[in-house]
């Protein structure tokens, strides 16, 4: 990625998209000081002036700056890519979760979870697919058992079942 | 007195009352140790269950949990990387450090150590000087309020390490996130974009959850167990109990004025209403670093910056608790929800509480005098089992973690929307973190965001838009200047000298 467009670039990029947005809401309420009091609009009205000032610095920094050796990462010997499939992986699977958690429930939706993110780790650690199912399948039974008791028996919460 | 609070020790040796207390110590220690869940989370859970108990037993239960809950956020920071509690993220900048370097024992030996002494002091301050200290707390107008607070959000932003500007941005889009929900001085929804899970805004347990575990579980989904290994590599030693006591030249490292200081700093800040273990172990460890010997050990493993944080989140219970018995202000979350029990019971906090009630009030005292000792005691029962914390199979703990913190974040409000949120701002602080944003400021943004906010507009109002209202008040005076002097002594004094000796270099 050139120097233009790498990481840093584009998350700034994302923080100016993302205070843009939050700017928007700011027009619909009342100016500050309009009736001689500060206001809703006040401090986010700072903030979002803040946040715009300093993402331009940001870039521009980045812009100027001398061209970075990127820093060794450690690769995985069993998963190409980790350092981005992981990330990726967990946020949908954690994003997959919620979902099932609400249409399916506590116990479907945590053993899967579990059970998926036991397997991933100890997959990649070991490169044996036939351990991490068994300690996938065994974390998956203790962590849901567990949380079960602790939030629904212990605490008497209730948590979703099977609710279509 | 004296007599009614020796009846409240006496109380403790009654088994039950005693069961009460270890029980709550014990609770208090699973909740803050697992990331997600809280100190508050617990006592917020005990309340309906309080119905069924005597008073006198509820306090020492609630007690045992506070001064157990503030204490165990330190140990995941320390050993995983995750605080268990808010109020221990600054322990684990300096324990987990610690921690990579095979100093695990002793990190978790001296935030015991510190969190008993600062516990003990707190104790003794509220016991001996609840009712003078509280007034004096309670002459802090809204602008000394407001400068306190910018004062903990300078700090905090100040001893982030890396780029000042991305600090200060991460600390911007904390603030920002607590703006999103109702205004706190009007009846107007802000940053709903018309949704009304919004309205309410972000609440804190998913705030933190996402900071904290959702960020650490996605960052490690990425990281080769390769790493791991290395890292543990220095921590291959069987532990011992008697490795938790921290080493007489540690002790002399971190120096008896600064547990005394830090755990002074830790009552203060917890007596003034918004206060709280987070801020008093901010600025304690702010403290710390700008009267250090060796400052440029902070941030890389300092047995000073350790001490300071542990000493004043704890010290801050006996402090916060001042206010709420003395005037009925509570000082933090846990305070507030203690005042729920006492009026459960049918005791209104307030200036006449202690008058009328100091006896059904000393077991708690005691409690919380006890329950300090037990934080030492605990890191030599269970020391050895906390550390095999950062040994046990990643899966396993990556599972556990992911699994109770979102379950906890639906069980403390019952709402979808809130797991959401915590995946969310889990992802956005992973971004921060990959980039160099560091994600401490943005959580003590979405703290006191709401307290700053306050805190500045009704100063404005008072002083009809007038900003030198801030430079008016003397505690407000010197606070700004205090300010002043953290900024000068750890961002631009230290960036001078480097730049000269960056010139002295040749080239």
């Amino acid at each position: 990625m050139t120097r233009s467009l790498n990481g840093q670039v584009l998350f700034a990029f994302a923080l100016l998209a993302l205070n843009t947005i939050y700017a928007s809401q700011i027009f619909q309420m009342e100016r500050p000081f309009a009736s001689g009091e500060p206001g809703p609009a006040f401090l986010p009205m700072l903030l979002c002036g803040f946040v715009y000032i300093a993402m331009i610095r940001i870039l521009l920094t980045e812009w100027r700056a001398e061209p970075a050796a990127r820093p060794a990462v450690m690769q995985s010997d069993v998963i190409p890519k980790l350092q981005l499939v992981g990330p990726v992986g967990a946020i949908a699977l954690i994003a997959l979760f919620i979902i099932g958690f609400f249409y399916a429930g506590y116990v479907v939706a945590a053993s899967l979870y579990t059970f998926t993110i036991a397997f991933f780790f100890n997959h990649e650690q070991n490169a044996d697919w036939k351990r991490a199912l068994v300690l996938g399948v065994v974390t998956s039974v203790v962590i849901t058992s567990f949380g079960w008791l602790f939030f629904v028996k212990l605490f008497d919460l209730y948590l979703p079942m099977w609710e279509f | 007195m004296i007599a009614e609070l020796a009846n409240g020790f006496l109380s403790l040796a009654h088994p039950v009352t005693f069961l009460y207390l270890v029980g709550g110590f014990l609770l208090g220690l699973i909740f803050g140790a697992i990331p997600g869940l809280t100190a508050t989370l617990a006592i917020a859970l005990l309340l309906p269950f309080t119905f069924g108990m005597a008073v006198s037993d509820a306090l020492v239960m609630v007690a045992g949990i506070y001064m157990a809950g503030i204490y165990s956020g330190s140990i995941t920071g320390i050993t995983l990387n995750i605080p268990g509690a808010p109020s221990g993220a600054i322990t684990t900048i300096e324990g987990n450090a610690l921690m990579k370097k095979g100093e695990g024992m002793q990190a978790l030996g001296m935030s015991a150590l510190s969190s008993s002494i600062g516990g003990l002091i707190g104790t003794v301050v509220l016991i001996t000087l609840a009712q003078p200290i509280s007034s004096i707390a309670l002459l802090f107008q809204t602008p000394d309020k407001f400068s306190l607070v910018l004062l903990a959000v300078v700090t905090v932003t100040i001893v982030s390490s890396g780029s000042l500007l991305k600090a200060t941005t991460a600390m911007a889009i904390g603030l920002m996130i607590s703006t999103v929900g109702m205004d706190p001085m009007a009846p107007v929804g802000r940053f709903d974009f018309g949704s009304y899970h919004l309205i309410e805004g972000v609440n804190l347990l998913p705030a933190v959850i996402g900071l904290f575990a959702v960020c650490e579980m996605i960052a490690q989904s990425g990281m080769s167990a390769k790493l791991g290994q290395v890292e543990r590599l220095a921590n291959v030693q069987k532990p011992r109990r008697k490795d938790f006591i921290p080493h007489r030249e540690r002790i002399r490292e971190v120096g008896l004025f600064n547990y005394i200081k830090s755990s002074v700093i830790g009552v203060v800040i917890g007596m003034l209403p918004g206060g709280g273990a987070s801020m008093a172990s901010f600025i304690a460890y702010a403290e710390a670093k700008r009267s250090a010997k060796k400052p440029e050990k902070f941030g890389n493993g300092s047995y000073e910056g350790l001490a300071a944080s542990e000493s004043s989140n704890n010290a801050m219970c006996g402090g916060a608790v001042i206010p709420l018995l003395t005037m009925g202000i509570p000082g933090d979350a846990v305070t507030a929800i203690i005042f729920g029990v006492l009026l459960i019971h049918g005791l209104v906090p307030g200036p006449a509480l202690l008058g009328e009630n100091f006896g059904v009030i000393a077991p708690m005292f005691a409690a919380l005098f006890v329950a300090s000792i037990f934080v030492f005691l605990s890191v030599l029962a269970f020391g050895p089992l906390y550390l095999r914390l950062s040994q046990i199979n990643r899966g396993f703990l990556y599972a556990f973690i992911g699994l109770i913190s979102m379950v906890g974040v639906y069980a403390s409000s019952f709402s979808i929307f809130q797991m959401w949120m915590a995946l969310a701002i889990g992802v956005l602080a992973f971004l921060m973190r990959t980039f160099g944003y560091p994600v401490v400021p943005a959580l003590m943004g979405i703290i006191l965001g709401p307290f700053f906010e306050e805190f500045l507009r009704r100063s404005l109002i008072v002083s009809k838009g007038d900003p030198t209202i801030f430079l008016q008040s003397p505690a407000s005076l010197v606070l700004l200047i205090l300010t002043g002097i953290f900024i000068w002594l750890l961002r631009i004094r230290p960036a001078r000298q480097a730049k000269r000796q960056e010139g002295g270099v040749p080239s």
